[in-house]
């Protein structure tokens, strides 16, 4: 008996069906997760889990008990934790650390020893213990969605629903985050409904369900959701990407340049087949760093959508057929900053931030709510004033032309700033006019715009109807319309679907290889900065690094060596011994992750260590380190730094 | 029903209510402000009504019945212009609200026991000032009269001025003003602003209180525990009403000691009867909170549905009986004029429960059907 049961789940919001027929099931002591865009469902179908949302069709069974009526709901409230979306925002911001636990186990009616002794376990765990006394609108975003999680956990559930929790949360704290629920799993045995809209988290999950628009698009665990559609990424180097690009394009779907490495999709089983017949379509191309790798869920995502025939509707992108141009001003830098603080009070939100972006490089600013990324924006951009510091901006000073650099910038935000009533084709005229584009030019621009953007055929749709994506592809062209040089994106691709992103990006970087134009992007996507020839990670208003992808991958690669994946029958078990030998040991669902210098001196101890303990060992493996990897370690150190 | 979970939540709630600077103020600044605001600025008293005078006469006569005017409470001479044509700006500027055009030949006239004539020009944009000037003006203008009469009178038949006057006034009219005997208008109006502003702000503490829970996302706190609406609701407004408990005395004593209306009445029985009537408006902040989901949702329907009948149909500007038969259907349905009974029962007539107690009822009564409905419509499992 499934500890949750749904059985064709139906929810609407007056005419307009947010979930239709779902059914999944949650075991006892699962961590199940539930992945999708914003809008696809996934917190509908988690508050009506928890009792809080009424539905239409189908039905929920929560411990054996259907959630038909409220007052069956409340026969299971006991028994479930429920945090709903948003960081914090279940909170009370005036009530400290400490009052907003004891609120939440007082409704609850925790015994006094228990709240205590829970208390006590529960700060310690989230290194909370030395903040009890804080008011909580004066935490940091992950400390917030920490303590979210412990008054959630206060009144020990069986069964706690998570919306969301490790949204626009940084790296660090969101490993934090899953260490605690791994914990709990390990001893209380506690089951979790997780939502995400982060695909790189789906391996933590012991079984998933990807959702789109109100459907389940395949559930199971991610081995089994991976295998379902079989295939290699592949990806290489070449001194005629164009050429390549061109053989490629009409027999594979599923084909990126970012101005470094074609990455192909390849439908064939087995590695060698799919070397095998790339190298055959390439024919006698030169090649260069040909490597293969197993698809992540996020190419599966993309491909089952593919499959639904989504990907037609928004169109086929157009790929950028050179690499980094070799015109002049290569190297004319077209962002600088240097030393820029501002303070709010007696807070300082940046604090000496420095770095350089030159034309047609994408620069990413990394990092969590509340880091700074903003602040920088608002300063290089000149909405806001620097307490100190200086910046030019398109070779205009920052403190002093701020109207020229605004001439010469595109800037889009999160909310996309579009005019929700005025069709597409209205929102770029306004645009153009606002930057004053005379008749005949502003033609030239709406021409491109739409190209560029692929928004043709739908010109005279209202903004508000059209689907994320495009809107975010308007946004992006109407911020383009003057024809900047330089480009600012913040968090531009919050809440849009893989194959969105996706194709968000293509276009970002045919336009900084194409036409040469300066992006700085801000994106809580780790997957997302592998795109980017320049990374810095932003933390309390630091910088903290500063580097090319690669680079910080090799950098941790030196200092705590090879990312290992481990594949066991039961890891949790195993995990304890692990993590008294190795650095970074995660769990990941079935598998677990751990830092070794190499894989052939860390097999032998890790067989060692197993050997006694009757867990399996089905397989071992190195892992190319994400983005996310080197962050979590560098913050780590920066914390124990400060500690 | 668990108290400890009523507990909680009130605690909580008070903690918030404390801490939030700006839910501080509208809990304990507002109704202050709202109290000294209206009470300055909402005066009915017609006093010291502008005018100005062109005098085509210059004789004696003629300016000993300006005298009159100018030397009144209720007018205010501001100066003599040449021409008519002349008061026209003034009028449209609102500097006078009245003219008075003196003829030629005006104390001649008189002297000559012929009958003169005097043209007043009223601002007539604000018809209730408008009305009370006329009454002033004919009252000022009797007296002249009477006085006129008064000496040709003594002059003709050699009368005494004392026997003539008796002559000219033979009924006279005895005033007394029951209740409020210097017919000030602040004294009815401070105890009147009291049930405005009892109706006003506990509603919109309850309604925010509740809303912003809705709006932050924490009221799921609420609706995935294991406390009932009941428990939540009953916590939720013990605070909100003991705000606007202790708001009663602070209002009662801005109203007392400031604006110097006396308290004949009860006040024990006051209180109680107050401390109904804030049960009662609470709730309708209970009811808005249940059908907004937005604060600012919550702020205009909140105001709409107080402020407007507090304002137009408790009696307070225009009594109920002389409204239009619509109008005081509306007065019959909201609860502001039949606190505003009990206040000015207590202010200003020394009432009491033998008096006041069938609109202390009708108030229980409403208070009752709205918590009724409010506990009935909250639901811990809503449709969005």
């Amino acid at each position: 008996m499934p500890l949750l049961q749904i059985t064709g789940f139906h929810k609407r919001y007056r005419r307009q069906v947010a979930v239709e027929r779902v059914d999944l099931s949650v075991g006892r002591g699962e961590i199940f997760g539930l992945i999708g865009p914003d809008g696809a469902g996934k917190s509908s179908l988690m508050k009506a889990a928890a009792g809080v949302l009424s539905y239409e069709g189908g039905l929920i069974e929560a411990f054996g008990v259907p959630l038909d009526s409220e007052t069956n709901a409340e026969r299971v409230k006991d028994r479930i934790g429920f945090m709903p979306q948003g960081l914090g925002l279940n909170l009370y911001p005036d009530l400290s650390v400490e009052e907003n636990i004891d609120f939440l186990a007082r409704l609850r009616e925790v015994a006094p020893a228990d709240l205590a002794r829970r208390k006590r376990r529960l700060l310690a765990m989230t290194r909370l213990e030395r903040f009890r006394g804080r008011a909580m609108k004066h935490l940091s975003g992950g400390m917030k969605q920490k303590l979210g999680l412990v008054c959630t956990l206060i009144h020990q559930p069986e069964l706690v629903i998570l919306d969301e929790p490790t949204t626009g949360v940084d790296p660090l704290s969101r490993r934090d985050f899953w260490a605690i629920l791994t914990d709990l799993l390990r001893d209380r045995g506690i089951t979790a409904l997780v939502s995400t809209a982060y695909l790189d988290e789906a391996s933590r999950f012991h079984r998933l369900a990807l959702l789109h628009q109100g459907q389940v698009l395949d559930q199971g665990t991610p081995e089994e959701i991976v295998s379902r559609v079989p295939g290699r990424l592949l990806s290489f180097r070449t001194s005629q990407p164009g050429e390549a690009l061109r053989r490629l394009q009409g027999r594979y779907r599923q084909l990126d340049y970012d101005g470094h490495r074609i990455r192909v999709f390849v439908t064939a089983t087995g590695e060698a087949a799919a070397l095998d017949e790339l190298r055959r379509h390439l024919g006698d191309l030169p090649v260069r760093q040909l490597e293969a790798g197993e698809p992540g869920l996020e190419d599966v995502f993309v491909a089952l959508l593919r499959g639904r025939g989504d990907a037609d509707r928004e169109g086929v992108p157009r790929l950028p057929v050179n690499g980094r141009s070799h015109r002049g001003g290569e190297d004319e830098v077209l962002i600088e900053a240097s030393g820029l603080c501002r303070d709010f009070g007696d807070f300082r939100a940046v604090d000496r931030v420095g770095f350089r972006v030159r034309r047609g490089e994408i620069f990413g600013l990394l990092g969590a709510n509340g880091a700074g990324k903003t602040t920088v924006i608002k300063m290089l951009t000149g909405i806001l004033r620097p307490t100190a510091g200086s910046g030019r901006v398109a070779g205009a000073d920052m403190r002093r032309a701020a109207g020229a650099i605004r001439q010469r910038i595109g800037y889009m935000s999160q909310s996309f700033s579009l005019y929700r009533d005025l069709t597409a084709l209205e929102n770029i005229r306004l645009y153009g006019g606002i930057y004053g584009l005379g008749p005949g030019l502003l033609q030239e621009r709406i021409d491109w715009v739409l190209e560029m953007a692929g928004i043709r055929g739908h010109e005279s749709d209202r903004t508000a109807a059209l689907p994320m994506g495009l809107r975010q592809r308007l946004a992006l062209g109407c911020a383009l319309v003057h024809r900047p040089q330089v480009l600012f994106l913040d968090e531009p691709t919050s809440g849009v679907d893989p194959l969105g992103r996706r194709r968000f990006w293509s276009i970002l970087t045919h336009l900084a290889r194409e036409q040469g134009v300066a992006i700085l992007i801000t994106t809580h996507y780790m997957s997302e900065a592998e795109h980017c020839d320049h990374l810095a990670l932003m933390h309390a208003g630091r910088l903290v690094a500063d580097k090319t992808p690669d680079a910080l991958r090799r950098e941790l690669q030196q200092e705590v060596g090879e990312l290992l994946e481990l594949q066991l029958d039961h890891p949790l078990e195993a995990l304890e011994r692990l993590e008294g030998q190795f650095k970074g040991v995660t769990l990941h669902g079935n598998r677990i992750h751990l830092f070794a210098p190499s894989l052939s001196a860390a097999e032998p101890v890790i067989r060692r260590l197993l050997a006694d303990t009757g867990v399996e060992l089905r397989s071992l493996r190195t892992r190319v380190p994400g983005m996310e990897d080197v962050f979590v370690y560098r913050m780590g150190l920066l914390e124990r730094e400060a500690a | 029903m668990k108290a400890s979970r009523v507990r909680a939540v009130a605690c909580k709630e008070w903690r918030e209510i404390l801490r939030d600077r700006l839910f501080f103020t509208m809990a304990f600044g507002v109704p202050l402000l709202i109290m000294l605001v209206l009470g300055y600025g909402l005066s009915l008293d017609v006093k010291n009504i502008p005018f100005a005078v062109v005098d085509h006469d210059r004789s004696a006569s003629s300016r000993e019945y300006v005298h009159r005017f100018s030397e009144s409470r209720y007018f205010d001479l501001v100066g003599y212009v040449a021409r008519e044509k002349d008061l026209d700006p003034l009028l449209a500027d609102s500097r006078i609200r009245l003219g008075l055009v003196i003829p030629d030949r005006f104390g001649e006239r008189l002297q000559g026991d012929r009958p003169a004539r005097v043209q007043a020009l009223i601002d007539g944009m604000f018809p209730f000032r408008a009305q009370t000037t006329k009454g002033y003006l004919e009252a000022i203008n009797a007296e002249a009269n009477r006085e006129l009469l008064v000496d040709w009178l003594a002059r003709s038949r050699g009368m005494t001025r004392e026997r003539a006057v008796q002559q000219v006034t033979p009924v006279r009219l005895q005033q007394r003003y029951l209740y409020n005997q210097a017919i000030e208008s602040d004294w009815s109006m401070a105890s009147g602003l009291m049930m405005l502003v009892l109706m006003v702000s506990p509603p919109f503490l309850t309604a925010l209180g509740v809303v912003r829970e809705k709006e932050s996302g924490s009221i799921y706190n609420i609706y995935a525990s294991t406390v009932s609406r009941g428990e939540f609701i009953l916590g939720k407004l013990i605070p909100y009403v003991g705000v606007s408990c202790f708001n009663i005395l602070v209002l009662w004593l801005v109203a007392t000691q400031l604006f110097g209306a006396p308290f004949k009445g009860d006040p024990l029985f006051f209180f109680i009867a107050s401390v109904v009537y804030v049960i009662c408006t609470a709730g309708i902040g209970l009811l808005v909170s249940i059908l907004v989901s937005t604060q600012v949702a919550a702020v205009l329907l909140t105001m709409v549905i107080t402020f407007i009948p507090a304002m137009l149909y408790s009696g307070l500007l225009v009594p109920v009986e002389s409204m239009s038969p619509d109008a005081r259907l509306q007065a019959w349905l909201f609860p502001p004029r039949y606190y505003l009974e009990i206040t000015w029962g207590s202010f200003l007539k020394g009432l009491g429960w033998s008096d006041l107690w069938l609109p202390v009822v009708v108030l229980a009564g409403y208070a009752a059907v709205l918590w009724s409905v409010g506990f009935l419509a909250f639901h811990k499992r809503p449709r969005r």
